[in-house]
């Protein structure tokens, strides 16, 4: 049998083809909404040479640039904005035969774990689509798992690569923090996000990200990734206090350790003693460095502008009054309130001192282990429109994909299973810069389990 | 009453860092292009644009420091300064907070009248500048070119006490930042800014309450200013008023300060660490470079053009104003040319045609081999000081070398007696009249016919010379 590279190799390779590929997405994908632009470039010349992965069709997340494409970010507030430059991450991969098929869609400025918060349209989870696909990166996520592309790019500052391919059933990378430039990706948490990819196959997925990493001179917060240092097989599960997950959730944690026993791991069983500090440090973190960022959408050189304003103030303010969403402005308003002088100790270097701490926990438990196993999010996707899962809980619920952000360790997203109709799964974080220990265990678990196609997908080899 | 009453002046000035691109990306950092030319996704504040140190505008920033006597940070960071402004494309500016480029340093600076005081430096620090708004009827418009620049802060203690004092040291600073390379400190032109906190008191009461001046577009517009704020700030006090902590604009048609605004809460701008720059770590190689950048400054030069040379304090002060002058005075001197002959020469022949031709020496014909050729032409006695200007007009007009000038022009002096001598008898013999007068003891006249002597022989006779033979003739008959 072919890999599934290959079968996406086997096909675009003519016009026609491209045409009845482009028509048969846009068909499938009017019911999930994963795109919120699509077009697919033209193949590459004949006098470029074939690269790694030469005509493999690629989503990237809408927060990501691509030049001569949108940037929405989800918002009103750039709804109209060309992007006039190319994030460095997608230029590595179309610069090994990748083409840009379309932008996805996301929750505003990547503000969200739902999809729910995009200004510019919903994505649902092609499970199931009174279920969320989650989010931020929930159109990417969901584009990969309708099987609509092979490769999808998305943004991880909290969980939101690993979180929604978790929902849809797919491999998600969070890679460790600056193995990837972050040129070309909107800021929302500079300290915290990377660009991570999404896959149904996780040796695509492995590729991808050794074309995409190491240093770039355009963000000099990117280094190139160092040797790790020499893996075993024993590896660690995270203790969780009980009644806190789904079912469905410490079943996946409990079948994958057992799988990977299999396999030959020992595992043993690991606290983390700062775990409940996560989350509300994280949240501190990143509101505070959003309130920055954000700052930058004024109406004056770009994107939304008010239609009428007395002065330049008042123009600025209206411009993010109209053009900012409920959740970006509560996200801002936090950031300011944390970072009033006079508070900083109590609240951001507070937050700080946590991080230093979680990371040390962290690098302790990777002296003696190769990998931690735990969940990605408490529960399977859930229901649209907040029926059971309210604001409040869906960022409680963060703490265990928060954790890798704030320590800037690489982690995946692997699925494992599936239950009541919905995917389920696990999360494998590693030590700084030991991706492919990652890569390693995902594929031993992979010959246990293979991601199955929802109903309504794309099977590739039928255009071929 | 003024004498009662004690003035603390302390300045921030913003200089424009002397480098070819911006704070953090590659577009040329430079004045008058049409607006919006130098401009891109990174100084424009685009979305997921990221920035790059520019590492000269690093080494300037320390060098500034080193030359301050500061304390250098061995790391330094970059912050991020919170606010909202129409022409500030992030609405936060990069700059330093904690641990800038230096803090705690000193300069001993040259305050005129005052004689030499020591100001101390509270820190120097590295920050990018904003774009420019222009309101133009009912239209506001907006320029991004200045928008990165590299600017550098420099901070110093309250340790000025009047507008004359303030205004000498700003002059002393810009002596010190154009003889180091570090930026044009062009008040005029915006290369360097200068703002002034001011605060009086009755004498023995301590600092009072700080009033900051702005919109001084000249050291002697600063003056001005503290010293209209001075007597305004002191007639309040002694009539029983207080004086409102605000930010006052200097009105330079009207010769008052105005309120800008009033501060009753002092600004929130929320900094926190840039999480785009990583903390910046000097190597040995790179503190080496600021060593070896570390000129003799103005004061030391001042100084030794007196001491090595014999020059007085004026001349000396000619010579190091400017950084080309004095260039070209330690270089022509160094080949051999008498110290006092070039900066005489500098400061008044030179000095005649740069004016004229309304140019700076930089990158003049004048170079010091040129310069000392001439010197050495008149100190042999191959030409006059007359003609000596004449050739010194020539070597501006066609940048040639003066030997060549002369040769060309058969300007060379008339050294031989009997020519001369031919010279004197004929103007004696026209003049028999001005000739006997001389001799019967009307010593004015014998400098007509010398002038007599000098025309005749197109100023090429040797003056030394055809007084000795005028003398010698009509004293002998």
């Amino acid at each position: 049998m072919n890999s599934y590279k290959e079968q996406w190799l086997a096909v675009l390779r003519n016009k026609t083809q491209c045409r009845a590929y482009e028509a048969r997405v846009r068909e499938l994908d009017a019911p999930i909404g994963s795109f919120l632009s699509f077009h697919l470039d033209p193949p590459p010349g004949s006098n470029n040479p074939p690269g790694a992965l030469s005509g493999i069709p690629l989503a990237v997340k809408d927060n990501i640039a691509v030049r001569g494409r949108p940037l929405t970010c989800g918002s009103r507030i750039l709804e109209n904005f060309q992007c006039p430059y190319t994030a460095s991450a997608v230029e590595k991969l179309m610069s090994a035969g990748a083409r840009i098929a379309g932008k996805t869609n996301l929750d505003e400025f990547g503000m969200g774990s739902s999809n729910e918060n995009s200004a510019l349209g919903e994505t649902v989870n092609p499970w199931n689509h009174n279920k969320v696909p989650g989010g931020s990166s929930g159109g990417s996520a969901a584009a990969v798992a309708a099987g609509f592309v092979p490769l999808a790019l998305g943004s991880d500052t909290g969980g939101s690569v690993r979180q929604p391919a978790n929902f849809c059933g797919v491999y998600g990378l969070k890679p460790t923090y600056g193995t990837v430039s972050r040129y070309g990706l909107t800021a929302y948490a500079s300290s915290l996000e990377v660009i991570g990819l999404f896959s149904r196959d996780i040796a695509l997925m492995e590729e991808a990200f050794t074309i995409m990493r190491g240093f770039d001179p355009r963000d000099q917060s990117s280094i190139n990734p160092q040797e790790p240092p020499v893996g075993g097989k024993k590896a660690a599960v995270l203790k969780v206090d009980g009644g806190a997950l789904d079912g469905a959730v410490s079943d996946a944690c409990k079948t994958a350790a057992e799988r990977l026993g299999a396999e030959g791991y020992e595992f043993s069983a690991v606290q983390l003693p700062s775990l409940k500090y996560v989350v509300p440090a994280y949240y501190t973190i990143a509101a505070a460095e959003a309130s920055a960022n954000l700052a930058r959408y004024n109406g004056m050189r770009y994107g939304y502008a008010p239609d009428y304003a007395e002065n330049p103030r008042e123009l600025m303010k209206k411009a993010r009054h109209e053009g900012f969403g409920p959740e970006v402005k509560l996200r801002i308003l936090l950031g300011t309130y944390v970072l009033r002088s006079g508070f900083q100790e109590q609240y951001y270097g507070r937050a700080q001192k946590i991080r230093t701490l979680i990371r040390r926990e962290l690098d302790a438990l990777f002296k003696d282990y190769n990998f931690i196993l735990m969940p990605v999010f408490p529960t399977q996707a859930f229901s649209r429109g907040g029926a059971d899962m309210d604001d409040y809980q869906q960022r409680l619920a963060d703490v265990f994909t928060s954790l890798a952000n704030l320590a800037g360790n690489p982690a995946l997203a692997v699925p494992t299973g599936m239950a009541k109709g919905l995917p389920a799964g696990v999360q494998l974080m590693a030590p700084h810069f030991a991706e492919a220990r990652l890569f390693q265990a995902a594929g031993e678990l992979s010959k246990h389990f293979s991601p199955p196609s929802p109903e309504g997908s794309l099977d590739i080899r039928g255009l071929a | 009453m003024r004498g009662s009453y004690k003035t603390w002046i302390g300045l921030e000035i913003h200089l424009h860092l002397k480098t070819d691109s911006k704070m953090f990306c590659s577009c040329p950092a430079r004045y008058g292009d049409e607006a919006n030319r130098n401009v891109c996704p990174v100084c424009m504040g685009y979305p997921g644009a990221l920035p790059r140190l520019n590492e000269r505008a690093m080494e300037l920033g320390y060098l500034m420091a080193r030359a301050l006597n500061c304390r250098l940070s061995a790391k330094t960071f970059f912050a991020r300064k919170n606010y909202f402004y129409p022409d500030m494309p992030k609405n936060y500016q990069i700059s330093q907070f904690e641990d800038p480029v230096g803090t705690e340093g000193f300069i001993l600076a040259d305050l005129g009248e005052v004689g030499e005081r020591s100001i101390r430096i509270h820190d120097v620090h590295l920050e990018e500048d904003a774009g420019k708004m222009i309101h133009a009827g009912d239209v506001s418009l907006l320029d991004f070119n200045r928008a990165g620049y590299p600017l550098l802060e420099v901070v110093t203690e309250p340790d000025l006490y009047s507008g004359e004092e303030t205004e000498a040291f700003l002059r002393d600073f810009q002596r010190l930042v154009r003889r180091l390379g570090v930026s044009d400190g062009n008040m005029e032109e915006g290369s360097m800014k200068c703002d002034a906190n001011i605060s009086i008191n009755p004498e023995g009461k301590g600092l009072g309450t700080k009033v900051e001046l702005k919109n001084m577009n000249s050291p002697r517009f600063v003056r001005l200013a503290l010293n209209y704020e001075t007597a305004r700030q002191a007639a309040m006090l002694k009539d029983g008023g207080t004086i409102i902590q605000e930010t006052r604009l200097w009105n330079e048609n009207r010769d008052v300060t105005e309120t800008m605004r009033r501060k009753e809460t002092s600004d929130d701008y929320r900094y926190f660490p840039e999480p785009d720059i990583p903390p910046f770590v000097p190597d040995e190689a790179f503190f080496s470079r600021i060593e070896k950048g570390l000129v003799e400054l103005p004061l030391a030069l001042k100084k030794r053009l007196v001491a090595e040379y014999g020059l007085t304090p004026d001349l000396a002060d000619f010579i190091r104003d400017d950084e080309a002058v004095a260039r070209l005075f330690e270089e022509t001197v160094s080949l051999g040319s008498s110290p006092r002959d070039v900066a005489a020469w500098l400061s008044s022949d030179v000095r005649k045609v740069l004016n004229r031709e309304g140019r700076g020496l930089a990158g003049s014909p004048l170079t010091a081999a040129r310069f000392h050729e001439l010197l050495s032409l008149i100190a042999e006695g191959s030409i006059s000081g007359k003609i000596a200007k004449g050739v010194l007009d020539r070597v501006f007009q066609d940048g040639e070398d003066p030997a060549a000038i002369v040769k060309a022009e058969g300007w060379a002096q008339i050294t031989d007696t009997g020519q001369i001598a031919e010279f004197v008898d004929r103007v004696l013999e026209a003049n028999p009249q001005v000739a006997e007068a001389v001799r019967t003891g009307d010593m004015r006249q014998r400098g007509w016919l010398m002038g007599q002597i000098m025309r005749l022989s197109e100023g090429k006779a040797s003056p030394e010379m055809a007084q000795r033979i005028l003398d010698k003739k009509l004293l002998d008959e």
